[in-house]
């Protein structure tokens, strides 16, 4: 139990491949986001002017906007729906067991086949989606290429695949309230809605304070879905900040200075909007309601 | 009464409808024969069933190439990183260095808060240093690192809860700190070990990021880049392309339908912890 080499035989690779790729390229990036450095030998030292130019282009500061719209459509749209489907599923006894698993289907599915899959959903020729339209004399419309519809189509996409996930984890909360609490409000002749919104939901705030924070961390690493279904286009229309990072980084002409620097403004703004959400709402509604 | 209980239960089934549709879909489409019967009956069932579009795909798509890859790349860098959590969250929990267990546990913890895609080019560089691009080695290695930080911290919890009274009996049963480890830590930690490994596996087979940019060579991709590649090739024949997915989904459901306690388990407890 004291023995000191085997403690570091126990920790040092852990140690040594968490040091590898975790702590040293946080590091490397804070040295090389301030470099023009693009592969070859010889770099030069720029200062600032990385992240000035990122901020100066209009494409990358609709990137930010694009993810602050998925941070958005999570918490405004996406989040009431999953408090309201894990509400229902507590409701109902029989097919529980079935709701909870079958909603959960798709956060276990990889992200580029979910991709692939809805890119012919939204296939303009053969897709259903646009047969349904046919259907009712609508003509095709070309939802990944047309710049107002591309967007909408990913975020549409980006829910059906992590909505189960969280009305799963929102549930749990629901049945963990002890059943006395409910059945005191029956005795007070409190009806179903009275008992939802009065007592199940003031219960389960800290979880769902818990699923805003992962929508916000979830909103900054969206990459995936964007790269596979649009690339980021048409003309920009669902970049997001890591697809454009990629997308400038990694290209034929690579540029690991300016790449490194969006890593880092990606990073800054995950811990900014976080703690910015702790400090306002965040820690009211974890704290004190039981 | 009757109709207030079916409330609920309509609005589930239709929203169950639209998770399973394009699950659906898809498995009827890679049934079809060509575009014109996917796009003049688009719901159905096909008319005569295309089984042969399953060996087809298998064989001009080298599906059974990247199934293989992403078996083998995600079975040993769970097992890897599943392994390894377990040392050092014994070592940080059981062995009697707590200062330098508690440094090492909050720096490791910290890797949880750094979203993925930031490390991303300095993982490529780093990799590309190590002279191991487009080589397994380019995925095994941060598959493995990156899914440390929560197997220390979901491991590190079990342990915690095991009862202290084991160091006593291992030091009575003459057994030294490896020892205990192995013979007793470990299989006492199974059903946290099986959780851990099950996330981690789930994280290497879906990854498409760095399997994207770390491998070019079409005999080494993994299933999610495989399939894009895939798609890009044969964008105008759907039926092949929904066999390909539905190679590339059916394992892990086949999982899911064995594991789904532990799965879910696992992919919640983490989060919320995280």
């Amino acid at each position: 139990m004291r023995n000191p080499w085997i403690y570091t035989l126990f920790i040092a690779p852990t140690l040594l491949l968490y040091g590898l790729f975790f702590l040293w390229p946080m590091l490397s990036s804070s040295y090389y986001a301030f470099t023009d450095w693009n592969g070859l030998e010889s770099y030069r030292f720029v200062g600032w002017s990385n992240f000035a130019e990122a901020f100066g282009d209009p494409d990358f500061r609709r990137a930010i906007v694009n993810n602050l719209i998925f941070i958005g459509f999570s918490v405004f749209v996406q989040i009431p729906l999953i408090v309201l489907f894990a509400l229902l599923i507590a409701s109902v006894k029989r097919l529980r067991g079935f709701y909870k698993t079958t909603v959960f289907v798709p956060s276990i599915v990889s992200t580029s086949v979910i991709g692939i899959l809805w890119g012919f959903i939204y296939e303009p020729e053969v897709g259903p989606l646009n047969r349904l339209l046919a259907l009712f004399g609508e003509g095709p419309i070309y939802w990944l290429a047309e710049s107002e519809w591309a967007l909408p189509a990913v975020l549409i996409t980006n829910a059906w695949q992590w909505m189960g996930f969280y009305i799963v984890l929102v549930l749990a909360a629901i049945l963990a309230i002890p059943r006395e609490i409910h059945e005191a409000a029956i005795v007070d002749g409190a009806s179903g809605w009275q008992r939802a919104f009065n007592i199940t939901v003031p219960l389960i705030l800290p979880v769902v304070s818990v699923v805003v924070m992962l929508s916000i961390a979830g909103g900054m690493r969206v990459v995936d879905i964007v790269l596979v279904m649009t690339k980021g286009g048409p003309v920009g229309a669902t970049e997001v900040m890591a697809s454009y990072m990629v997308n400038e980084a990694m290209g034929i002409d690579p540029n690991y200075g300016f790449g490194t620097a969006i890593a880092l403004v990606i990073f800054a703004f995950a811990l900014v909007l976080t703690s910015l959400y702790q400090f306002t709402f965040g820690r009211r509604m974890q704290g004190g309601e039981f | 009464m009757l109709l207030k209980r079916a409330v609920p239960h309509a609005v589930l089934l239709a929203y169950v409808a639209a998770v399973l549709f394009p699950f659906v879909f898809v498995v009827f489409s890679s049934l079809k024969g060509s575009n014109v019967e996917i796009a003049a009956n688009p719901f159905g069932m096909p008319k005569t069933w295309h089984f042969e579009n399953y060996a087809e795909a298998w064989v001009k798509a080298k599906i059974g190439v990247y199934f293989f890859n992403s078996v083998y790349l995600s079975f040993t860098s769970a097992l890897a990183s599943t392994l390894l959590a377990a040392a050092t969250a014994f070592a940080i929990v059981r062995m009697r260095f707590r200062r330098a267990g508690k440094w090492i546990y909050q720096t490791v913890l910290i890797g949880m808060f750094i979203p993925g895609n930031v490390l991303f080019i300095a993982q490529y560089l780093l990799v590309m240093k190590l002279g191991v691009l487009n080589t397994h080695w380019a995925l095994f290695l941060p598959y493995t690192a990156g899914a440390l930080p929560l197997g220390v911290l979901l491991l590190a919890a079990f342990m915690k809860s095991l009862p202290g009274e084991l160091e006593e009996a291992a030091i009575m049963d003459g057994l030294s700190s490896a020892g205990l480890f192995v013979r007793i830590v470990l299989p006492l930690t199974l059903p946290a070990l099986v959780t851990v490994f099950i996330v981690n596996f789930l994280g290497a087979w879906n990854e498409y990021l760095l399997a994207n940019f770390f491998i070019s060579k079409d005999a080494l991709r993994t299933l999610p880049t495989g399939m894009v590649g895939f798609r890009d090739v044969f964008q105008t024949n759907y039926a092949l392309i929904c066999t390909g997915i539905v190679f590339s989904v059916a394992p892990v459901l086949v999982l899911y339908a064995f594991l789904q306690e532990k799965i879910i388990e696992g992919l919640t407890v983490g989060s919320v912890k995280g």
